[in-house]
């Protein structure tokens, strides 16, 4: 049961992912929020998101964000919650909650971009 | 049983003493901040599945979006997203580039880049409301 919380072993592969996942973001997100959230005024009707998801490059950015978002936040979530001494049913249970949620929340991102 | 050490103080108060750094509070910030944006992404994806029900579900939904408090919290938003960015490079740094020797430097580098960028963030979303005042003035 450990073994699959994460509770042994060194951590390093799920380390360096989250490394190469943060400096990947740094673009993304910013790339995002300036391209999105900047302008209020832009591109924020049904007809500016269709023709942006028209776009092969939007549609393969989005799906990355969602992608690698979600679990460079999760990882980094459980990340937290591991430094803190927890009951072996207690960690399963946050860990189970991260997973699934995470899935769900991932099929739901990649439903709604894939429905263009 | 293994050796369990209890505390000598409780749980908010040892985890408080970290706080006497500025390296520490950096890593603070860097989690609440990252545990934020999580939530975050949780409520963005949740909130555009309307795309899938027609553009009229969609657009009445972004009618409430872009309205000024929504905008004002999206503001607040980036200063999560520029932080969170900002100090991620700085670990980079730290850990490669042999950053241990001067991360208190590149801290303040974090705090002043971050700053100028989130104002420069407002001035960008805000500038029609911004010039508005200042034509007023006129």
């Amino acid at each position: 049961m450990y073994n699959h919380t994460g509770s042994r072993g060194s951590g390093a592969p799920g380390w360096i992912l989250q490394r190469i996942t943060g400096v990947l973001l740094f673009v993304v997100v910013l790339t995002h929020f300036f391209v999105m959230h900047a302008n209020p005024a832009s591109g924020h009707t049904y007809a500016a998101v269709l023709a942006r998801m028209h776009d092969p490059f939007w549609k393969m950015f989005d799906l990355t964000f969602i992608t690698v978002g979600l679990w460079h936040g999760l990882n980094g979530t459980w990340g937290v919650f591991r430094d803190y001494k927890m009951k072996p049913a207690v960690s399963l249970t946050i860990y189970g909650v991260i997973i699934l949620s995470g899935i769900a929340f991932w099929v739901l991102g990649v439903n709604t971009i894939l429905s263009f | 049983m293994a050796y369990q050490p209890k505390p000598p103080e409780g749980w908010v108060k040892t985890n408080l003493k970290y706080t006497k750094e500025r390296g520490s509070v950096a890593w603070i910030l860097h989690r609440i901040t990252g545990l934020g944006l999580t939530a975050y992404i949780y409520v963005h994806i949740y909130a555009l599945t309307s795309l899938t029900q027609g553009p009229k579900a969609f657009d009445d939904e972004m009618k409430l979006f872009q309205t000024p408090v929504f905008h004002v919290l999206e503001w607040l938003l980036f200063s999560l997203v520029v932080y969170h960015a900002l100090n991620g490079m700085r670990i980079v740094i730290v850990d490669w580039a042999n950053g241990a020797r001067y991360h208190k430097k590149l801290l303040a580098v974090v705090y002043g880049l971050g700053v100028v960028l989130f104002i420069g963030m407002g001035i960008l979303m805000f500038r029609e409301p911004i010039a508005n005042m200042f034509a007023s003035l006129r």
